[in-house]
């Protein structure tokens, strides 16, 4: 049970002689198995928010805490560690590595991580079996489309068992129908695997098919509320469940 | 590994352009590499034959530069002398005293005992030596006979008639009995004929006065003097020294003033020539180092995925170090057979039989040696910079 808590979060840039207040007194609880969105326009500081929980960035102050311990103090290496132990990441732009092929590109993360998953290939052919591309293992990336490359990205956000999976505008490169799979997709993991999903987006039809959305605004919170369910979006929930 | 190799094979361009931006670099390495080391190796070999011997001739300012036979009985009685053999010696072909890269082609008598103490070990590679009573034989260099395009069996007239030559010009047919062993110096370049014959020719060169001399078989233009085996220059100073002292009439020249003058004559060349390769390391240096950093700059993105991924700064410098090397491996591999390849067409197309080039075994270990170290440091600084960027600086990078 992995608790996130961020605390008076700030994330300053120096430009020129400005002082860019990317993220400015942020402050957040998020719970282990939670589905969550955070939203804002370009520039709320939501990407930024995500380096920061992702640990791919040092904030100028403030404190994330994972299960209560400070991550502030970690070296590099260490923040890699926990990276490679705990966290997912899903990018825009699929970021998979394209003299590698779909299996290997899911495994990738294990060649780095000191992780504790024993059969990795095993996980990996469950994970594309999961995401519906076990016809496609041998396959490179340039030769799938877009929906196909970012269920491969999905599959490799899971491969070592994170507690936390970041989503960085994960539909933000493909077409509403194959938006709307990658999420369908991304909630059945969250129910199925009880990964903790935090996906960034400037999509608001997307954000309300979330549990919670968080909305930035000029780096701070304006709002943290619980997603109203439409009855749409619970009746699909339901048959998921089944 | 397979990673690597896929990457090289996807991105056919990129990495053809690499590969060739070092291999033009290590080409250019081994052809100059290799002319250096020829010029080093000459030296060396140079050094070896003119220090092991000491010349004695008539004293400057002797009107006819001839010595008595029996100046040779006096010398021998020399302190250190081992032995001493009378030298007739004239050039192959007459008027050319300068050739490329070495001593003249020089008709010199042949005697076996003083062949035996030669250094470089001088042998017959093909055929048999010139008999001392026969008469009309000829033993040569290699050089000389591919210059002369001759083989066993063939006739040459020595000395060669120059083109210019006037209508009393003398030369005589000799058969080819024997080709020597390369040596990699002046015997490369000579003719040998017996000490009978080379007098003869010798002759023909004084003049007609002197010619007809009966005395002539008493008369020698210089000795050859040798001390014990394996004595250094300084001792053959010495000798000189005491040869200078205790006979008179002749003047015995000091093995280190012909080994300064050798040295001198190719240190030009080496000079050169080392510039050359210094020149090429230093341009093939910066074409591996430019082509690491370009391939690896354009990579930025990825290394700031894998760091994402829990990659540490040492897993990318390992996983970029194995690429670089690999790539300086097979580019300097390449390259340094182009430049074999090369080197050895224009050896072997030289029509004077002139070696120009020596593909040593330290060349080729420091050739290949150098492409994969320089291309895996040239390939492992960006790396290193990439590496301890922000990942989210690297990811973000749009290349």
């Amino acid at each position: 049970m992995s608790t996130i808590e961020l605390i008076d979060l700030t994330k300053h840039y120096r430009q020129g002689k400005d002082v860019v207040r990317a993220l400015d007194g942020v402050s957040l609880q998020i719970h282990s198995g939670e589905f969550l969105s955070i939203v804002g326009r370009s520039g709320s500081g939501k990407t930024t928010l995500l380096d920061l929980l992702g640990l791919l960035l040092r904030p100028s102050s403030g404190t994330v805490r994972i299960d209560g311990a400070d991550t502030t103090r970690l070296r590099d290496g260490q923040r890699a560690d926990v990276r490679g132990r705990q966290i997912g990441f899903i990018f825009q732009e699929y970021n998979l590595l394209p003299a590698l092929n779909v299996i290997e590109n899911v495994l990738l993360p294990l060649r780095y991580a000191k992780s504790t998953v024993k059969d990795g290939r095993a996980r990996a052919l469950q994970l594309l079996e999961m995401v519906g591309l076990s016809d496609r293992l041998r396959h490179r990336p340039d030769e799938l489309s877009g929906g196909q490359q970012q269920r491969v990205a999905i599959a490799r956000a899971l491969i070592h068992r994170p507690a936390l999976v970041l989503a960085d505008e994960p539909t933000g490169s493909v077409d509403t129908q194959t938006s709307e799979d990658l999420l369908a997709l991304m909630r059945r993991l969250n129910h199925e695997e009880g990964v903790t999903f935090v996906i960034v987006t400037h999509d608001l039809d997307l954000a309300a098919q979330t549990d919670r959305t968080v909305h930035l605004k000029d780096g701070r919170v304006v709002s943290d509320q619980a997603v109203e369910r439409a009855p749409l979006a619970s009746t699909s929930q339901h048959e998921e469940k089944e | 590994m397979i990673e690597i190799i896929r990457n090289l094979a996807r991105r056919k361009l990129r990495s053809t352009l690499t590969i060739s931006g070092i291999v033009i670099g290590i080409f250019a390495l081994t052809t100059m590499g290799a002319l250096a080391a020829h010029f080093n190796q000459q030296l060396d070999v140079g050094v070896q034959y003119y220090g092991s011997n000491i010349q004695v001739g008539a004293p400057a300012g002797q009107q006819i530069p001839l010595l008595p036979l029996a100046k040779m009985d006096q010398i021998r009685a020399v302190e250190g002398v081992e032995a001493v053999f009378p030298t007739y010696s004239l050039l192959v072909n007459p008027g050319a005293s300068f050739s490329f890269g070495g001593p003249a082609a020089t008709i010199v008598n042949w005697i076996p005992e003083q062949v035996a103490r030669m250094q470089p070990k001088t042998n017959i590679a093909q055929g048999h030596d010139v008999s001392p009573d026969t008469g009309g034989e000829v033993v040569l260099g290699t050089t000389l006979a591919s210059t002369l395009k001759k083989r066993i069996g063939d006739t040459v007239d020595l000395p060669v008639k120059p083109a210019d030559a006037s209508r009393d010009f003398v030369s005589h047919p000799f058969t080819v009995v024997g080709i020597l062993n390369p040596t990699g110096t002046a015997p490369d370049g000579f003719a040998y004929v017996s000490t009978a014959d080379a007098r003869l020719l010798f002759a023909d060169t004084l003049p007609p006065a002197i010619q007809s001399s009966s005395e002539l078989r008493q008369i020698a233009p210089g000795f050859t003097v040798y001390g014990k085996a394996g004595a250094s220059l300084s001792q053959l100073d010495a000798i000189a020294n005491r040869i200078n002292a205790q006979v008179s009439g002749v003047k015995a020249t000091k093995p280190s003033i012909a080994v300064n003058g050798y040295k001198q004559f190719v240190a030009i060349f080496t000079a050169i020539t080392t510039g050359a390769a210094i020149l090429a390391l230093l341009i093939g240096g910066l074409s591996v180092i430019n082509t690491m950093v370009m391939a690896v700059s354009e990579r930025v993105r990825e290394i700031g995925l894998k760091k994402a991924l829990g990659a540490h700064t040492s897993h990318i410098l390992r996983e970029y170090l194995l690429e670089a090397a690999l790539i300086g491996l097979i580019s300097g591999v390449i390259g340094y057979l182009l430049g074999v390849g090369l080197t050895s067409l224009i050896n072997a197309g030289s029509a004077s039989g002139l070696q120009l080039f020596s593909i040593t075994p330290t060349l080729t270990v420091e050739t290949i040696g150098f492409a994969v170290v320089l291309s895996a440091l040239a390939g492992v600084l960006p790396a290193l910079r990439a590496a301890r960027l922000d990942p989210v600086t690297a990811l973000r990078t749009t290349n």
